[in-house]
């Protein structure tokens, strides 16, 4: 069972479970087009945070044997996050329907944020294997760092689409508060010797 | 020092959480006023339907209709109307607020 359990395909399978009912839903028409989008979002969002916030963690905490066991997944985290963005895409061109309606409203705050960021999140879905990362050396973690941008991004997406707060900083304000506190560590564990 | 931090920021975490409004899915809200003296959804649909609008889902949402839809125009908003008196309150695309009646 344990070993069922930690298999990466089982993980892959829970992480797509909220993705399987909700286009069962909306298959069975019991979800609009338009109401598949908040939903898909906020995954895509969530997961891009668990993905982001376990080398803060890692650096604030240290090794432990949970965060081991996040860590040797946190590929699937960030690849979820990408297939969350773009089932969220596909709703939004589905609900859309027709290419005028799209571009009257790319230049909308709310929309070409979301545009933007799935730019930046595909590069990062399709180099989310060993052979890129062999074939990139270095320049993969750099490459991956856009990470960043695509995350203020999509919070100002969130922000602006909604026209509102709450939701948005809900989930982004603890990742926030964590990447920012994995920068104050360093410089304090330095100062500790000459504090002792 | 080094335990602190995260527990200052598990602190400010759980600080910023319930601060968040409960009740935000409203962009605005109408006063409330007895259901008995609303018009129905389907009125007003015909209502803006005949004005030119598109509407594609309407809903009930801050003790105002809402309403998915392509205005006359060609924009596609989300609008909110009284629904004693079916008047335009607000309109809004993709979180962008085109127009907000005084008052709400």
């Amino acid at each position: 069972m344990r070993t069922i359990l930690n298999k990466k395909l089982t993980f892959w399978l829970l992480l797509s479970l909220p993705a399987f009912l909700l286009v069962l839903g909306w298959w069975q028409g019991r979800i609009d087009s338009m109401d598949m989008l908040h939903p898909t979002g906020e995954w895509s969002a969530r997961l891009m945070i668990i993905a982001m916030a376990l080398s803060p963690l890692v650096s604030l905490l240290g090794a432990k044997p949970w965060l081991n066991w996040l860590v040797a997944r946190r590929r699937a985290f960030g690849v979820a996050a990408f297939g969350y963005a773009l089932l969220h895409l596909i709703f939004y061109l589905i609900d859309m329907g027709n290419l005028d309606d799209i571009l009257a409203e790319w230049m909308a705050p709310g929309i070409w944020t979301g545009w933007a960021a799935f730019g930046l999140m595909l590069p990062l879905a399709l180099t989310s294997n060993d052979r890129s990362m062999r074939w990139l050396k270095a320049g993969w973690k750099r490459l991956q760092r856009l990470v960043y941008p695509a995350a203020i991004l999509t919070l100002l997406h969130w922000i602006w689409v909604h026209n509102s707060y709450a939701g948005a900083l809900v989930h982004f304000v603890p990742l926030g508060l964590l990447v920012l506190a994995r920068f104050l560590k360093k410089p304090l564990s330095q100062m500790k010797p000459l504090g002792v | 020092m080094r335990k602190l931090i995260p527990l200052a920021i598990a602190a400010a975490a759980i600080a910023v959480l319930p601060s968040a409004p409960a009740s935000a899915t409203g962009a605005i809200k109408c006063k409330p006023t007895p259901q008995s003296s609303w018009k129905t959804q389907e009125v007003l649909k015909a209502k803006l339907v005949k004005e030119g609008w598109t509407v594609r889902k309407s809903k009930v949402d801050g003790g105002c209709y809402e309403v998915y839809g392509t205005t006359p125009e060609g924009d596609r908003v989300e609008a909110y109307f009284h629904p004693v008196t079916l008047e335009k309150l607000y309109v809004a695309r993709r979180g962008e607020v085109l127009f907000r009646k005084q008052g709400y």
